[in-house]
């Protein structure tokens, strides 16, 4: 922690919250809210006077509570920075304090938040996690019973800079305790809150056992636990030291915890698996192993950060096994516990890992991004044709890439595009293509995949970040579906031409699925939102010409949805396996014309001529193949 | 679109190259490759269809760059994993035998094939092939691209001062990089500033 401060490279921005991050690797441009804390830094030296002099007290939250702070003050003596702040929601405002800093003048209650904007190249994320509440489990009594405490609680309290100067009392009657009984697991690998497992309890259950039977080898303690779980190095060694040491270990979860109201001790309920049967045991003061939670404000930073998040709400690395550091978005890392609950050793570990990935740009002048964005065809544009822009271009796109000026064809900004594609798609005279997604591009390889019974087939339309990785992770987890999906990728649900659609159904698909990611997760801000907007007026449009419900669906599925991913597919083969044959087969070419309308201006974009052609060709040579077997 | 000419360019002739992966296991031991590679064979302007045990090892990358050369080839057709897993390596291998790297697409036969198909063997080959053949049709009108190159804000932003945000801030400010710390509470440290001795070595935390 000192180390930091003292670093002189690193500019450390305390009582500070990230509002916006805008750009893109190498170039972001972050904007930081300062909030006031109402003491000037420039003139704090951190005597503590103001804190003195203060007379009102709240709970600390660093102390979990159980000790107070004054209004005027530091989290703890050893803070960094070591700057006073001002509780405003708290304070008085009896200015006691200003009299104390006196000739130092470093109070200021003229201060606002102050919001500053920072060109930045690359981004760690590191915010760590939080802590799960046992209140919601009755049956452990915690708030009800006052010597049952957590174990945030506990590393205050036989902490030695804690409130209690490191004894351990009960809080009931501040008296020693000499029997204590902890409890793993609590909020963790239980189906009902959490169902993974907190990672490092198990260690700091222990870890807190040895620190007290050190102190007071007469202390008795039982550790209740389902398994223990200390795969690291070293780990197992210190296990059996705790065991040598006299401390107890009982598998099997406790059951209900009740309390003598008299003398407030405990009792516990539980199962001994090792003797197979019920225990019920009196203890002085109980700690429960609280699960570690992502943070509360985990989904608000998601979102800010324009980053996924894995099942349980942590945030998702780009590759679990080869990219463990990485975001999906190039030039944001995560380290610690953010991306789940993780020991201090591979959160210093990942520290330097992010450090490590995001230096391979910092020190570099220029960085690769991907070169496909959107290109226009001036002479298509509307400005050029009929002497007026529509601008939908410009409407659709995030990034404010399109520039429109005068009565000239619009103009793609390349440094500003991120290549949704939400231009391209919208653009009525198709003057717009994106490179390395082309309508030809695209054409050709729908054509293919519906070349043999399409009416069996289901075109699968998937953006990059979240359900094309849904289905890449429905496959990781063998959650089986219907081999008749064929997948198809563009780079954001907002490239989903609704001529696509339209010649899906033309050429006789079964279904076709509309998917990508969840509003909140779209890589391109808004992109999903022009995505999803032309996606329910095609649904509209299908309901009309009555087609069975069920054969267009749109579903936003993130990368973390691999079973909602297999799902939305067995659901799309139940409905094509629920019309009779010949029914379909009648549906399908009942509409075909009223697909084939809604195409006329199809095959006047550059290069789908083109590709009709070459699909002609290529369908010949799937059909000959398979007749020739 | 692209500055430098592209070995093998596309002068009116195509010459595509297709790789069926068998990934060990993962992708043959639910489709025989051959299949694959003998209906990719039959595809209009494929020159070279093969089999290969592994197209991200050494040896699988060596063969594709080999036949860039042997066979002339102007696309290349990887049926594999995820892009998500290997495009960046079989880009940069097919741009280490001079070709450009988005003229190579690849064919998730794996991750949304066989691994999600695993019971359905005659509907993930079908799928395989059809994937192959998508690929296949992609490349055609595929077009040499470069990529962009952005300038760099020599500047890191590390957003959460907890053990891990401090030990990243430390080691990008050692190396000389300017790193703003940003903590949301008034100090840094995180949990471990509240905790007691730790594990595995008792001392103190901050
Ligand atoms: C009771 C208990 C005992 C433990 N004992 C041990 C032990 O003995 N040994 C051991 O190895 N591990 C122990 N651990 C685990 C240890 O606490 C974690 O490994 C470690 O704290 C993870 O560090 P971190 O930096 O990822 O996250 P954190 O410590 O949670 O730090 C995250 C930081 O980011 C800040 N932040 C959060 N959101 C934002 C935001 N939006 N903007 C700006 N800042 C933000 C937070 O305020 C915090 O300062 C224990 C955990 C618990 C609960
Ligand atoms: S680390 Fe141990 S106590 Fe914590 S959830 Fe996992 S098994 Fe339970
Ligand atoms: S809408 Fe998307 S593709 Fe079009 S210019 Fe904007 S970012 Fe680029
Ligand atoms: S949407 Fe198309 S026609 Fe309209 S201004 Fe943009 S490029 Fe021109």
């Amino acid at each position: 922690m000192v180390d930091a401060a003292r670093q002189p490279k690193i500019d450390v921005r305390a009582f500070t919250e990230v509002e916006k991050v805008e750009g893109f690797v190498g170039n972001f441009k972050v904007t930081l809210r300062e909030k006031a804390k109402y003491v000037r830094a420039d003139r704090c030296n951190g005597c503590g006077a103001c804190t003195l002099a203060c007379p009102v007290e709240v709970p600390n939250y660093f102390e979990m509570s159980l000790a107070p702070r004054k209004a005027a003050y530091v989290p703890m003596s050893q803070s960094v920075p070591l700057i006073y702040s001002i509780d405003m929601e708290n304070c008085i405002q009896c200015y006691k304090c200003v009299d104390a800093c006196g000739a130092l003048e470093a109070i200021d209650f003229s201060q606002e938040d102050k919001l500053v904007e920072e060109d930045i190249g690359a981004i760690v994320v590191a915010t760590g996690f939080s802590h799960f509440d046992p209140s919601v489990m009755e049956e452990y009594g915690y708030a009800r019973y006052p010597n049952v405490i957590t174990a945030m609680e506990m590393e205050r309290l036989n902490n030695s800079a804690g409130p209690t100067s490191g004894d351990l009392i009960r809080p009931s009657d501040h008296e020693s305790p000499k029997t204590l009984a902890f409890i793993n697991c609590v909020g963790s690998r239980d189906k009902r809150y959490n169902p993974y497992c907190s990672n490092f309890c198990c260690m700091y259950s222990i870890k807190n056992a040895v620190l007290l039977k050190q102190m007071n080898p007469d202390v008795d303690i039982t550790i209740y636990y389902m398994d223990i779980r200390t795969p690291s190095k070293g780990y197992e060694e210190f296990y059996d030291r705790a065991r040598e040491m006299g401390i107890h270990f009982s598998q099997g979860r406790p059951s209900l915890i009740t309390e003598n109201p008299e003398t407030h001790n405990l009792y516990v309920h539980a199962e001994d698996i090792a003797l197979g049967r019920v225990t019920e045991k009196e203890y002085d003061m109980v700690m429960l192993n609280q699960a570690a939670i992502p943070q509360p404000d985990q989904n608000h930073m998601s979102s800010v950060l324009n980053v996924a998040q894995s099942p349980g709400g942590w945030f998702m690395e780009y590759h679990p096994k080869l990219r463990p550091i990485d975001s999906p978005t190039d030039g944001i890392f995560f380290a610690g516990a953010c991306l789940g609950p993780k020991d201090i050793p591979s959160s210093v570990a990942q520290g330097s890992a992010a450090a490590a990935r995001a230096s391979r740009i910092l020190h570099s002048e220029e960085w690769d991004i991907e070169p496909t964005v959107a290109v226009v065809w001036p002479d298509r544009c509307s400005a050029e044709t009929k002497g007026r822009a529509c601008g939908l271009c410009v409407k659709a796109c995030p990034y404010g890439a399109v520039k429109l000026e005068g009565d000239k064809a619009a103009e793609i900004i390349t440094a500003k595009c991120h290549g949704c594609g939400g231009c391209v798609a919208e653009c009525p005279e198709d003057a717009i293509t994106q490179l390395h997604y082309t309508d030809a591009q695209i054409l050709a390889q729908m054509r293919a995949l519906l070349a043999e019974k399409p009416e069996e087939k289901i075109l699968a339309f998937r953006c990059h970040w979240c359900s094309y990785g849904g289905a890449d992770l429905a496959g990781t987890s063998h959650f089986e579906y219907t081999a008749n999906e064929r997948g198809m990728k563009v780079m954001c649900s907002a490239r989903m031409d609704s001529d696509f659609i339209y010649e899906a159904f033309r050429l006789g698909a079964g279904g076709v699925l509309y998917s990508g990611c969840h509003p909140q997760d779209c890589h391109y801000i808004t992109g999903q939102v022009v995505g999803a907007k032309r996606a329910s007026r095609l649904k509209k449009t299908f309901d009309r010409m009555g087609m069975t419900e069920g054969r267009f669906r749109i579903e936003w599925i993130s990368a973390a949805e691999g079973d909602k991913y297999a799902r939305v597919l067995n659901e799309m083969q139940d409905v094509l396996d629920n019309i009779p044959p010949e029914e379909l087969h009648e549906e399908i070419e009942r509409l075909k014309p009223e697909m084939s309308k809604r195409l006329k201006n199809f095959p006047g974009v550059p290069g789908v001529e083109e590709a009709m052609v070459y699909s002609d060709k290529l369908v010949k040579a799937i059909t000959s193949q398979l007749e020739a077997k | 679109m692209s500055e430098k000419p592209s070995a093998n360019p596309n002068d009116g002739e195509l010459r595509i190259g297709v790789y069926i992966c068998h990934c060990g296991s993962n992708i043959a031991g639910v489709i025989p490759p051959k299949d694959v590679v003998e209906f990719a064979e039959g595809l209009p302007d494929v020159v070279r269809a093969t089999d290969t045990l592994y197209a991200c090892a050494d040896s699988g990358q060596r063969l594709i760059k080999e036949d860039i050369k042997k066979y002339k080839l102007n696309r290349v057709v990887v049926s594999a994993c995820s892009v998500r897993m290997h495009e960046p390596t079989f880009r940069a291998a097919v741009a280490e035998a001079g070709l450009n790297p988005f003229l190579m697409e690849m064919a998730n036969i794996r991750e949304q094939c066989t691994w999600a198909h695993g019971h359905d063997r005659d509907g993930a080959l079908q799928k395989a092939k059809d994937l192959t053949a998508s690929a296949v049709a992609k490349v055609r009108f595929l077009t040499e691209l470069d990529m962009i190159n952005v300038p760099v804000t020599q500047k890191a932003m590390v957003i959460g001062g907890g053990v891990a945000g401090i030990s990243a801030s430390l080691d990008l400010a050692e190396q000389g990089i300017e790193t703003i710390l940003v903590e949301k509470e008034p100090t840094i440290g995180g949990v471990m500033a509240q905790l007691n001795k730790t594990f595995p070595t008792m001392d103190c935390s901050i």
